[in-house]
């Protein structure tokens, strides 16, 4: 009996006797790892780039409210009830958790705006400028003019919006919103800018003033905001992330409710949820399409050798021998094909990890539930999507060996010497 | 040389065998995985487009960007565009129904809420829209009705609404007074798009037009089609018969609803990064396949030159065969493709365990449902074909060169 | 908007209910008139009238309280102005209604800005009054069918109550109406609205008679949702004068303006 050494030797040999085959299979092996680790990387992209978007845009990743607050958006409920709270206290107190990036305070209204014999009504959309951009990309928006300053009667509205009234920048808008307090409150606007996010509900609806101007407007104090966006770390952890923040905030004083994106758009959560099953859909078909052809060529490359293995056999090596060496060789192609497949995926990944091929002007950009979307293939890379792709396609390998290997036990020594 | 080709494939019939087999799982997997979102996509299409404005809308010209009443279809452009829809070529039409669509408040003695009102006729719209068969509770309208509406669910609720409690709707009437209309609630139904549930109510078109003050008139003539593939061809053909009337105008659903043409490019763009990376894979498992087929048979090429065959020749039966084979397969993954996703998910394949919001998964005025019929289109499958050959002979040429190039000499000399 | 201007106030004392329009004529003998009949003088006998006046109003609800003082003008039913004139807040504001064309006047603004019909919704001023309340511009006899439902004394008064069912047709939002009115002077104590279930909504009751410009009215009313009991809003009269000079070129947006 052999040494299992000789085995290996043999097993490698056999490899390379027939070298096109398979250098053939092994980089259909590799090709398949990349396309794996590619298509995961991208679907993972996609997700990240809807998930972005669809927070990003203008929701924020966690919303803090007060418990009240939602789901009937009462403008009277404001965190804190009717005294609001200390606006700067509580922000800190967000922006101390190591979770969270950054925190923007809102108020939102409702109202008419009016210009010269239009008018419409609108969203009014109260934010500090600043804190503003740190959380949402609204802001960015901007395709005319410049951003409100607070306390100048300064306001920014939808390109569609400023269409609709005939607003060109420079032009006076009358705001006239319920405070509060009961009354119409209503005041001289100056259009400072317009902001195109290019989803047609936002464009034509979303009225930007800041904050302490809306909540002037309003009748309300300084420290009433209906709610405190945030960005996290993790976007895909926030539901976590917001029980966390949920419990810092628990205690005396004014009741929270925080609340992550996911339940605030669980279309978008689903549409993630279904984006996830494909990608294993995908993962499957790329390893069973993998283990076919790798059981394909070894079942020929075993077929071609039944002579040989008879041969073996007649002089004294046992079944399993035979079938031990068939199994190796799909190992030893496994570990080349890896070697290869990491050596092509890593810097295509990266490269395209940093500059991902912009489609916008094959497709155009479009908007998608709410938020603005474009066609950019980005890819996004972990650590254990490799890893697992590569321990799939090693297990791949092997279990497309098997089959060969089971039939190689099974070649007769006499017969397959009488074959020929 | 093609019979030597197949008697070649025939020789090998258990290694042709499973390359086929490669190809045709492959095959099979993309035709399902096609024609599923096809399914998608076009359920989606028809279900906004349904209670929408039809996958082609006439309106007056101004009617789109304003939405106003005054901006509507009298009974001479309405003949002339019912002239028109029937002169359609063909059965693409499946069916039309008028519109009279106003903006409005609802009152309740609970409360008030601003809504769509479309004035529609019962007969016509239940072919034309689903959304009679939404219904929650009580019925959708029927000819001979006059004071009913349907109504939202969340609308219902909202304004305490119950199957025969009357409210009042009011709009600014043709002649610019705010006019009130009685109706009482025939229906209430739940298609789990917000924006209807909440915002939109059906009434007789003949109750609209006598408390607008619009006799004989409609907003819009909403045309279903077979296909929304046909919108292009038959929003052409409408022009063209309507070139003359400079008061209507023709829309494709795209125009008529960009939300929803936004949405839709968006899942086109998920479908197109899915579908290359299918194609890819399947290429090059069929890549793999043919050259596994064809290589190491030196001995075998080399016997074919040294019975008489020029390089060239051989290389031609090599081409041949991966040919053959990859058409053969291409053919049985097709046709296996098909008859897997007919047999097991004609009726639809439901996914509603995914989905974990009841109903439907509502985007853009549209909802998907759960259960996904799977669509196939002609152009598609032969597209699938095309794309097979290609890859088949592409995949065919490098063996088929190394064959040609074969030293006979060489091949024949050793016995493997 | 849930809560849009008061463009059509003036018709809210003039109009507001059906009883209070009964306190027009000097009382006349009942028994020889259905009630339909004398409703339907009444309603006929304020039509195209001009009038003039000052109010306040004080609307309490969950979230706020408020008090406003206005002054109005009206001719007929498709002429108004509102002025306020307090808090100071609001004071200038103003309300145009000429025809189905409704203006206001912004004074912070310094600005007068059309309303689109569409978004005049429900409650008019944040109050518990409706728009529709405030303008009845079918008549009241048209809308229902009238009855008496009570000919008698209650807590030691000689009353009429009247039970008021939409006619099947009619515009109107409630399953029915129930009004009180005094045999004495044909003064409305209350009204009650219910929905079509037959649940009760809201309560308006009357009080304070006093005469002006020659005339009985009831210079406040109150209004209570029933399923908000802590809430209310209630309206007084302080002056009221009927048939002065007015006519449409007074309702124009140059008086709009003029009036801040």
């Amino acid at each position: 009996m052999a040494s299992d050494g000789v085995w290996w030797r043999v097993a490698w040999r056999n490899l390379w006797r027939n070298r096109g085959r398979t250098l053939i299979t092994a980089s259909g092996l590799a090709f398949g790892y990349l396309s794996a680790v590619v298509m995961v990387g991208l679907t993972d992209g996609m997700v990240a780039e809807l998930i972005e978007n669809g927070t990003r845009l203008m929701m924020g990743q966690v919303q803090v409210h007060s418990a009240e607050y939602l789901p009937e958006r009462n403008m009277h409920h404001t965190i804190g009830g009717y005294d609001g709270v200390d606006l700067e206290a509580l922000l800190a107190r967000l922006e101390a958790n190591p979770d969270v990036t950054a925190a923007a305070p809102r108020l939102y209204g409702g109202g008419l705006l009016s210009s010269g014999d239009e008018t419409k009504a609108g969203l009014l959309y109260g934010v500090d400028p600043d804190r503003e951009q740190q959380v949402s990309t609204l802001l960015s928006r901007v395709s005319q003019g410049r951003l409100p300053v607070p306390d100048a009667y300064e306001i920014l509205v939808g390109v569609e919006m400023a269409r609709q009234l005939s607003l060109s920048i420079g032009a006076e808008v009358v705001v006239v919103a319920p405070a509060s307090d009961g009354s119409m409150g209503n005041d001289l606007f100056t259009l400072v800018g317009t902001f195109e996010t290019g989803t047609p509900a936002i464009d034509a609806n979303y009225a930007v003033l800041p904050l302490s101007d809306l909540q002037y407007l309003m009748a309300m104090d300084p420290g009433r905001v209906h709610e405190v966006a945030l960005t996290v770390t993790r976007a895909w952890d926030t539901p976590l992330i917001a029980s966390g923040l949920a419990a810092s905030l628990e205690g005396s004083g004014p009741q929270f409710e925080v609340t992550p994106w996911t339940d605030l758009r669980p279309e978008l959560a689903e549409a993630i949820g279904l984006m996830d099953a494909v990608n294993y859909l995908i993962a499957g078909i790329i390893f069973s399409m993998a283990i076919f052809g790798v059981a394909n060529t070894m079942l020929i490359g075993t077929f071609e050798r039944r002579r040989e293995f008879a041969v073996v056999r007649a002089l004294g090596t046992t079944p399993l021998g035979v079938g031990r060496t068939v199994v190796y060789e799909g190992m030893i192609l496994g570990a080349i094909s890896l070697a290869v497949g990491a050596a092509i995926t890593w810097p295509i990944v990266v490269w395209w990890h940093n500059s991902p091929p912009d489609l916008t002007s094959v497709l155009g950009g479009f908007s998608f539930s709410g938020s603005q979307w474009r066609p950019i293939l980005r890819i996004e890379y972990s650590y254990d999507t490799p890893i697992i792709c590569a321990v799939a396609l090693f297990l791949t390998a092997v279990l497309a060996a098997l089959y060969p290997a089971w039939k190689a036990t099974r070649v007769p020594p006499a017969d397959a010497l009488a074959d020929r | 040389m093609l019979k030597l080709a197949a008697r070649s494939v025939g020789r090998n019939a258990r290694r042709s065998a499973l390359t086929a087999a490669a190809m045709v799982i492959g095959l099979a997997l993309l035709i399902f995985s096609r024609s599923l979102a096809e399914g998608a996509h076009e359920q989606w299409i028809t279900s906004a487009i349904r209670i929408g404005s039809g996958h082609v809308a006439i309106q007056a010209p101004e009617y789109l960007e304003s939405g106003k009443l005054e901006h509507r279809i009298g009974a001479v452009g309405h003949e002339r565009a019912l002239r028109a829809v029937e002169s359609v070529s063909g059965d693409q039409v499946l069916a039309h129904t008028p519109r009279l669509s106003v903006d409005g408040l609802a009152s309740s003695a609970a409360s008030a809420l601003p809504i769509r009102i479309e004035g529609v006729d019962p007969e016509q719209e239940r072919a034309f829209s689903d959304l009679d068969e939404k219904v929650e509770d009580g019925r959708y309208l029927e000819p001979g009705d006059r004071l009913h509406a349907y109504v939202g669910v969340e609308l219902a609720r909202r304004l305490g609404l119950k199957v025969g409690t009357r409210f009042v709707l009011t709009a600014q009437s043709a002649a610019g007074d705010v006019e009130g209309q009685l109706v009482r609630v025939a229906g209430i139904f739940r298609t789990s798009i917000p924006e209807m549930d909440q915002g939109l109510i059906h009434i007789p078109i003949e109750t609209a037009r006598e408390w607008l003050g619009t006799p004989d008139a409609v907003t819009t003539v909403a045309v279903l089609l077979a296909t929304s593939r046909d919108t292009d061809r038959v929003v052409s053909e409408l022009r063209d018969a309507l070139a003359g009337a400079s008061d209507l105008r023709v829309l494709g659903w795209r125009q008529a609803a960009p939300e929803l043409d936004s949405a839709l490019r968006m899942d086109d763009y998920g479908d197109y990064v899915f579908h290359s990376i299918l194609f890819a894979i399947v290429a090059l498992a069929i890549l793999n396949a043919v050259m596994m087929s064809v290589l190491g048979r030196r001995r075998e090429f080399g016997l074919l030159q040294a019975l008489g065959l020029t390089g060239a020749q051989t290389g031609w039966v090599v081409f041949g065969e991966g040919l053959f084979l990859t058409a053969v397969s291409g053919v049985v993954g097709m046709v296996l493709g098909f008859l897997f996703t007919w047999g097991f998910f004609r009726n639809g394949l439901d996914f509603s365990g995914l989905v974990e919001s009841e109903g439907a998964w509502a985007s853009a005025g549209g909802m998907v449902d759960p259960v996904i019929v799977p669509t196939f289109h002609s152009s598609q499958v032969l597209l699938s074909l095309y794309f097979i050959l290609i890859i088949g002979t592409l995949a065919s040429i490098y063996p088929a060169l190394r064959a040609s190039k074969l030293d006979v000499a060489e091949a024949m000399k050793f016995d493997r | 908007m849930s809560r849009v201007f008061g463009y059509r106030v003036v018709h809210m004392w003039l109009a507001a209910t059906a009883s209070f329009l009964l306190c027009a004529p000097a009382p006349a003998p009942l028994a020889a008139q259905t009630a339909r009949e004398i409703i339907d003088q009444v309603d006929r006998l304020m039509r195209g009238e001009s009038s003039h006046g000052r109010m306040t109003i004080d609307i309490v609800t969950e979230h706020w309280s408020r008090s406003l003082d206005m002054e109005v003008w009206s001719l007929g039913t498709e002429h108004s102005l509102v002025h306020v004139q307090s808090p100071p807040r609001e004071a200038g504001t103003a309300t145009l209604r000429a025809k189905d064309e409704v203006w206001n006047y912004l004074p912070r603004a310094d600005k007068t800005i059309k309303v689109p019909p569409s978004l005049m919704m429900g409650s008019w001023m944040g109050s518990h009054f409706t728009n529709d309340d405030l303008v009845k511009e079918s008549r009241i006899v048209d809308d229902y069918d009238f009855e008496i439902s009570l000919d008698g004394s209650v807590d030691g008064v000689e009353v009429y109550e009247f039970t008021l069912t939409p006619r099947p047709e009619a515009p109107v939002v409630w399953g029915r109406v129930e009004e009180q009115v005094r045999k004495r002077d044909l003064m409305p104590t209350w009204v009650r609205y219910y929905d079509d279930d037959g649940t009760l909504v809201r309560t308006m009751t009357f009080s304070d008679y006093e005469m002006m410009s020659g005339r009985l009215v009831p210079t406040v009313m109150l209004m209570i949702p029933a399923d908000k009991p802590e809430e209310k809003t209630s309206m007084t009269y302080h002056e009221l004068e009927f048939d002065i000079d007015l006519n449409e070129s007074f309702f124009s947006l140059r008086t709009l303006r003029a009036r801040r």
